[in-house]
């Protein structure tokens, strides 16, 4: 259940929605899971993208001109919908708030330390990711292929199960450190191959 | 056997094994607590850093909600057997993960309590917090690991204090076994002599002292004291000794002194009973030759009278007188013998007491003593209401005998006076018959009372020598003594008692 690692039941600041959810969850039998599951998919990703940038380093100066603010981004169509939102809201990491931006184009992208890209663009990831090259911005998709293809973090939909499939090569390239632990819980792609 | 009656040694013993057996418990004690305390410290302690270490592992397994990877992380507690139950919830509260894969239903709880490591019915519970440093809460890791390892700890730590114990305990006997004899010891040397003293009586015996300390001065000041009974006991039985000896010594002079008297006695007796034979042998034979003297004396006499008268003319002068003579020595002779019969008779005559009154009896013989001899005068001095216990007419032949005797001897004094009384001598109230006449040498008052014993001459003064020997006869007969003092030419005292 999936839906369990939701950042829902959090006492100090639980969102409405998330204690909805969580009280539909509660009421809800099996039957409902699934659909459940379904309906709650990107709330899950929301909070796993969240969560990155607890075992994500990024190099010094991609924070020195952001003042302390953590940018999650959103390139192409929004799949979030408010959800993205509620989850920063009100959260910070080791006392950074956090902000959700929305991007059309990889060029409106200045200050950015998670990029969720968009099924709407990861048709054409080679080229987004080219416009990224060497920034300090943890790329993250669920499209098909993704970090194959240079990404560094795709979100892997088996059986209800949300996983995760890294491409460590390429955050080295960005200058990110990807904590071990993440790379445990993670299927390491190499698209160089060995 | 009460605590007050045990041998000193053991006393000491015990009291010693007590106190290091009440240490070495609370010793023991204390450190089976310290290890039991800090053994559950570290055990907390451990169990804390593990769950650190395991939750710090599943931050990411919980944010990226792989159970795979938490389970796996679980598994990891297979190192720690001691652990029996682990579980993983996420920050709901759900169990996420679980350890080990078949776990009783009520083994883990259905959601997670307050944070934190406590011992828990046996077990040690954690709940530690899941989340990256400085970052917002993922979930909760729970672990519960058992108490094998503490009560195997404690009796580990229980069984060394006991051997711990145990030897000491008997190191410490061995020791207190030891050493109580440097305190016990002179005690009982103490002891030990003083048994010796009261049971034997030997107070030569001495406590052996063992050392400088309060018991040293205590054997010294019992020794002082054994020395000075000692002393005391060897005075006692020197005079003790002494005393025997002298007793004895008493005892033997007394017995050789009874002894001795006893055959003094015996001789005393003999002799008595000879000299009362012999007194009666010769008073028989006095009376008979006095009696027996008398038949030819009267025919001497009768035929020198008839000489005299019928034949005076043919003799001469000197043949007249002769024969004067031969009357006047019969005569004399027959006076000889009538006193001797007379004291014979005293001797011999039957006593027959009745109070007699002796100032009556001297005033009869002086009357009779001056109408007899009117020749002479002399004054007697008689006192009144003399009276005495005796045989009266013993007693008028003593008495006579005595006042003729002053009559006689103060013939040749111008103014003779004769007393007859009773004066205080020595405490005795004897009676007495004093004269103013030729008195005697006091060297001869022994004599007096002999029988033919004179002190003049029968020219100077007339007698026999019979009357005193009488006198004392008859006194001693009556129980009583006679005595006499006097001086030439000072008059003589004759004292008697009855």
């Amino acid at each position: 259940m999936f839906a369990r690692a939701a950042k829902l039941g959090d006492r100090r600041g639980m969102p409405l929605a998330g204690a909805f959810a969580f009280a539909v969850l509660l009421v809800a039998g099996p039957g409902l899971a699934a659909q459940t599951a379904r309906a709650s998919e990107y709330q899950v990703k929301a909070v796993f993208l969240f969560n990155f940038a607890q075992f994500v380093d990024w190099p010094a100066e991609a924070s020195a001109d952001s003042d302390t603010t953590l940018v999650i981004g959103v390139l192409g169509d929004d799949p979030f919908g408010g959800v993205l939102d509620q989850t920063v809201r009100d959260e910070r990491l080791n006392g950074r708030p956090f902000q959700v931006r929305r991007y059309q184009s990889v060029d409106e992208i200045k200050i950015c330390h998670i990029l969720f890209i968009s099924r709407s663009e990861a048709g054409r990831p080679e080229g987004i990711l080219a416009g990224l090259k060497h920034r300090p911005i943890l790329t993250v998709s669920d499209a098909e292929g993704f970090a194959e293809r240079g990404g560094m973090i795709r979100f892997v939909t088996d059986r209800s199960r949300i996983r995760l499939q890294i491409n460590p090569e390429a955050a080295e390239a960005a200058h990110l450190t990807i904590s071990s632990k993440l790379l445990r819980v993670a299927e390491i792609i190499s698209p160089t191959g060995r | 056997m009460s605590l007050r009656d045990w041998p000193i040694k053991q006393k000491l013993t015990a009291i010693l094994l007590l106190i290091s057996g009440l240490v070495l418990l609370l010793t023991s004690a204390a450190f089976v607590t310290y290890e039991v305390v800090a053994f559950r410290q570290t055990t907390l302690k451990n169990l804390s850093t593990l769950g650190r270490v395991i939750a710090a592992n599943s931050t990411a397994s919980l944010a990226f909600a792989n159970e795979t990877d938490a389970t796996e992380v679980l598994s990891a507690l297979r190192g720690e057997p001691h652990v029996v139950a682990a579980g993983l919830y996420d920050k709901d509260g759900r169990l996420f993960a679980r350890y080990p894969a078949v776990l009783p239903g009520d083994a883990l709880p259905a959601a997670p309590e307050r944070d934190g490591y406590r011992f828990d019915h046996g077990y040690v519970i954690g709940l530690q917090p899941v989340a990256e440093v400085g970052n917002p809460r993922l979930g909760t890791l729970y672990l519960k690991a058992d108490m094998k390892a503490v009560s195997r700890t404690l009796r580990l730590s229980a069984a060394i204090a006991a051997g711990v114990m145990a030897i000491s305990l008997l190191a410490a006997y061995f020791l207190a076994a030891v050493l109580q004899g440097r305190i016990s010891q002179p005690i009982l040397a103490l002891a030990e002599t003083a048994r010796a003293v009261s049971t034997r009586q030997d107070y030569s015996v001495r406590a052996p002292k063992l050392g400088e300390d309060e018991l040293g001065v205590l054997t010294d000041a019992f020794n002082q004291m054994l020395g000075r009974i000692e002393d005391q006991d060897r005075a006692l039985r020197k005079s003790k000794e002494e005393l025997r000896r002298y007793a004895t010594e008493l005892e033997q002079r007394v017995s050789d002194r009874t002894h001795e008297l006893q055959e003094r006695n015996e001789a005393l007796r003999r002799n008595a009973a000879e000299l009362l034979a012999a007194n009666q042998e010769l008073d028989a034979f006095a009376y008979s030759v006095s009696h027996d003297l008398r038949a030819p004396l009267r025919s001497i006499d009768g035929f020198s009278q008839v000489l005299l008268e019928d034949s005076a003319a043919q003799l001469d002068d000197g043949g007249r007188a002769a024969l004067h003579r031969v009357r006047a020595a019969t005569q004399r002779m027959g006076t000889l013998i009538d006193d001797l019969l007379k004291l014979a008779r005293v001797t011999r005559a039957e006593m027959r007491t009745e109070v007699v009154d002796l100032s009556g009896m001297a005033r009869d013989i002086a009357d009779e003593l001056q109408r007899t001899t009117s020749t002479r005068q002399v004054e007697f001095a008689i006192a009144p209401g003399l009276k005495a216990r005796g045989d009266p007419r013993l007693l008028r032949v003593a008495l006579e005998n005595l006042l003729r005797n002053g009559w006689k001897y103060t013939a040749k004094q111008p103014r003779p006076r004769v007393e007859f009384g009773s004066i205080d001598v020595n405490g005795e109230r004897p009676f007495m018959v004093r004269d103013n006449g030729a008195g005697f040498d006091m060297k001869y008052a022994d004599k007096l009372f002999g029988v033919f014993q004179r002190l003049h001459s029968a020219a100077e003064f007339e007698g026999t020598g019979v009357g005193l020997a009488t006198v004392r006869r008859i006194i001693t007969r009556h129980g009583g003594r006679i005595w006499a003092e006097g001086a030439v030419d000072q008059g003589a005292t004759f004292y008697f008692t009855l």
